[in-house]
């Protein structure tokens, strides 16, 4: 199979692909503002008349050169693109500062890699047996396993529980729209043909992610981004003998970053802040950390990176994605007709492989393309708002538009525009959102079918070894966060 | 940038309370139409129908956001802020969906190029010669879709 999958990746159009997707994410996530979500949501149309294999490899080269972009714009401008690479911002800016701008840049770069390397060898390990595992599992399992998964969401995933639920049952009433997934009976479709297919996926990602990002800027001119300056930017190289000392470092960040990754809705902030203060706690200088330490950019870089090895692991495998990031890749590997979940492996093994192998592989081009092109990024951030919104605002209505080739999901795009607005101003969280729109559905779903199954009694959640250990996780991670909350000093 | 409600006093309404009812009002008035929208057909089985996971999550979510707007009461919220700001939001948001109501009359290249030219004008574009951008954007995504990923734009 390994083999069988690395000879498909012996396409030019394959290399292409990848080449385009690490260019493109590295110019786009440069950018202050837009993130890897955004940037792979939008480039979503342009895959739909390519094959599934160069498409995904396309999509993901894009999520590997933003994560580094991003990083360019936080060291460079301590303006962090995504939230989790305020922790590199830390000691990046500080040794920008100083002029080792090149130097830090060189150490995100290569603590990327190692991150996504480690994650990558994980996902290949752990997803195609968890798949074969999860083809066991009945309604009532499934149904166990996505409460788990969205509690977890709630209790875990930083921040206000409270906000986290009510995004939560947001996404799961979001996706009750259309037509009910036993009976068929429309759901508050309003009579028209138009609402039954519900909403969405790509037009909402679209809205809530680049057109939010458009009203967002619109709100607050008078504090954009755009005349900062750059420091200086000398060039330092990096020695291998440096990565070698901080190997340790880059293992535990990368370990942490995967495994917080498989938790679903943790998202990459707290591994990327927790990997930071390990990596303090074990240095012999903590002090310099805060003050430019290069552990301090490469810790938060490599666990930033390992999260979506991790988190797609239970993507590809379950179908439950991790976070927002690989919300929007679950969506592009359904528009290219391999859904993810239990079957994947077995029914696309080739295609799911060859893009395993392509993540892995992609580091290379990353390191060179990211030496080649760090320097054009800086000017990429330069860009002035006003001059990239307007086509960000035209890219959007063309990507939701070219879904279905309808305006009703252009419609779509915008209300989620509007929504999203509204929740990110008013600081809710919106990935929990997304989860409980993907998930709520086949929630819904294989509740009904496990109570179907068994004429209406609740035993059938408690009837099978693996509910009743699902039962316990669900109940143990209840039992934790209510340890936490109440150990938790109130001010 | 918050608006302080510590101080006995109750915080003036900010970004949070007005989503909060929004989502509020939203919930609401989808459990009052739940019976009209959601038809069943009982043919005697037992066990959940089409209304009740919708009937379970609108409740949950009107209790939560309920709660939501409780605690908010007594803590801090995202200020409203000038309503200049917000005008250049509504501003954005009218001139997109002008653009999505217009477009099958004028087709995307001018709907696109409406709406990304009312966005450069919200963020402080004044130079005129700089205004031609979105139009060249919207004519490369134009030509691009319709002869190069054969999508049938309007």
């Amino acid at each position: 199979m390994l083999v069988d999958a690395f000879l498909e990746l012996l396409n030019l159009w394959v290399l292409v692909a990848a080449l385009v997707g690490i260019v493109s994410g590295i110019i786009i996530g440069a950018i202050p503002g837009l993130g890897p979500t955004m940037a792979i949501a939008l480039l979503i149309p342009v895959t739909f008349s390519m094959q599934p294999i160069p498409a995904i490899i396309l999509l993901l080269g894009v999520y590997q050169g933003a994560i580094f972009g991003g990083s360019i714009s936080a060291v460079l401008l301590n303006v962090p693109g995504t939230p989790s690479s305020a922790a590199t911002a830390i000691d990046g800016f500080a040794m920008a500062r100083r002029g080792e701008g090149g130097r830090a840049l060189r150490f995100a770069l290569y603590a990327s890699v190692v991150g996504n390397i480690f994650s990558c060898l994980v996902l290949m390990a752990l997803a195609e047996p968890l798949a074969r595992f999860a083809l066991d599992f009945g309604p009532a399992e499934m149904a166990m396993l996505m409460l788990f998964a969205l509690l977890v969401i709630v209790l875990f995933g930083g921040g206000s529980k409270l906000d986290a639920l009510i995004m939560v049952l947001v996404g799961a009433c979001a996706g009750i729209v259309g037509l009910d997934p036993i009976s068929g009976t429309p759901r508050f479709t309003f009579g028209s043909f138009a609402f039954e297919n519900g909403f969405q996926l790509i037009p909402v990602l679209i809205g809530l992610f680049a057109m939010s990002e458009v009203l967002l800027q619109a709100f607050d001119r008078e504090t954009l981004v755009g005349d900062v300056e750059v420091p200086p930017l000398k060039s330092f190289v990096v020695r291998f003998v440096e990565l070698w000392r901080m190997r340790m470092t880059l293992f535990l960040s990368s370990l942490i970053g995967t495994f917080v990754g498989i938790l679903p809705g943790i998202g990459s902030t707290v591994p990327a802040f927790m990997s930071y203060s390990l990596a303090r706690s074990r240095s012999a200088d903590p002090d310099a950390f805060g003050r430019g330490a290069p552990e301090g950019v490469a810790a938060p870089e490599a666990a930033n990176n390992a999260v979506t090895g991790g988190a797609l692991v239970p993507t590809l495998a379950l179908g439950i994605p991790g976070d927002a990031v690989t919300a929007v890749i679950l969506g592009a590997f359904m528009l290219h007709g391999l859904a993810p979940g239990p079957f994947l492996f077995r029914d696309h093994g080739l295609e799911v492989y060859a893009i395993f192998e392509a993540l892995l592989l992609s580091s290379i081009p990353t390191v060179i393309l990211g030496l080649l092109f760090f320097r054009v990024a800086i000017h990429v951030t330069r860009i002035q708002p006003r001059h990239l919104l307007p086509a960000i605002t035209i890219l959007a209505i063309f990507g939701a538009f070219s879904v279905n080739n309808s305006l009703f999901d252009v419609w779509v795009m915008l209300g989620a525009g509007v929504l999203g607005f509204l929740l990110r101003r008013a600081n809710f969280p919106l990935p929990p959102l997304l989860i409980g729109l993907i998930l709520g559905a086949p929630f819904e779903q294989s509740l009904r079918q496990a109570l179907l199954t068994s004429g209406g009694g609740y035993g059938i959640f408690v009837g099978s070894p693996i509910t009743i250990g699902l039962v316990a996780l669900t109940v143990l991670s209840l039992a934790i966060s209510l340890f936490f909350s109440l150990r938790k000093p109130r001010l | 940038m918050s608006t302080n409600g510590h101080g006995g006093g109750v915080a003036r309404p900010g970004f949070r309370m007005l989503t909060a009812g929004l989502l509020l009002a939203a919930a609401a008035w989808g459990l009052y139409s739940l019976d009209s929208q959601i038809q069943v057909f009982g043919f005697g089985a037992s066990g959940p129908d089409a209304r009740s996971f919708p009937r379970l999550a609108l409740w949950l979510l009107a209790a939560v956001v309920a709660l939501r707007l409780v605690l908010s009461l007594r803590s801090d919220d995202v200020p409203l802020g000038n309503p200049v700001r917000l005008g250049r939001v509504l501003a954005v948001t009218a001139s997109s969906a002008a653009a999505l109501w217009a477009m099958p009359q004028v087709g995307f290249f001018f709907g696109a190029a409406g709406a990304g030219i009312v966005v450069a004008l919200m963020l402080g574009e004044r130079r005129p010669l700089l205004l031609v951008l979105p139009l060249i954007v919207a004519a490369v995504v134009t030509l691009g879709g319709r002869h190069g990923l054969n999508i049938p734009l309007p």
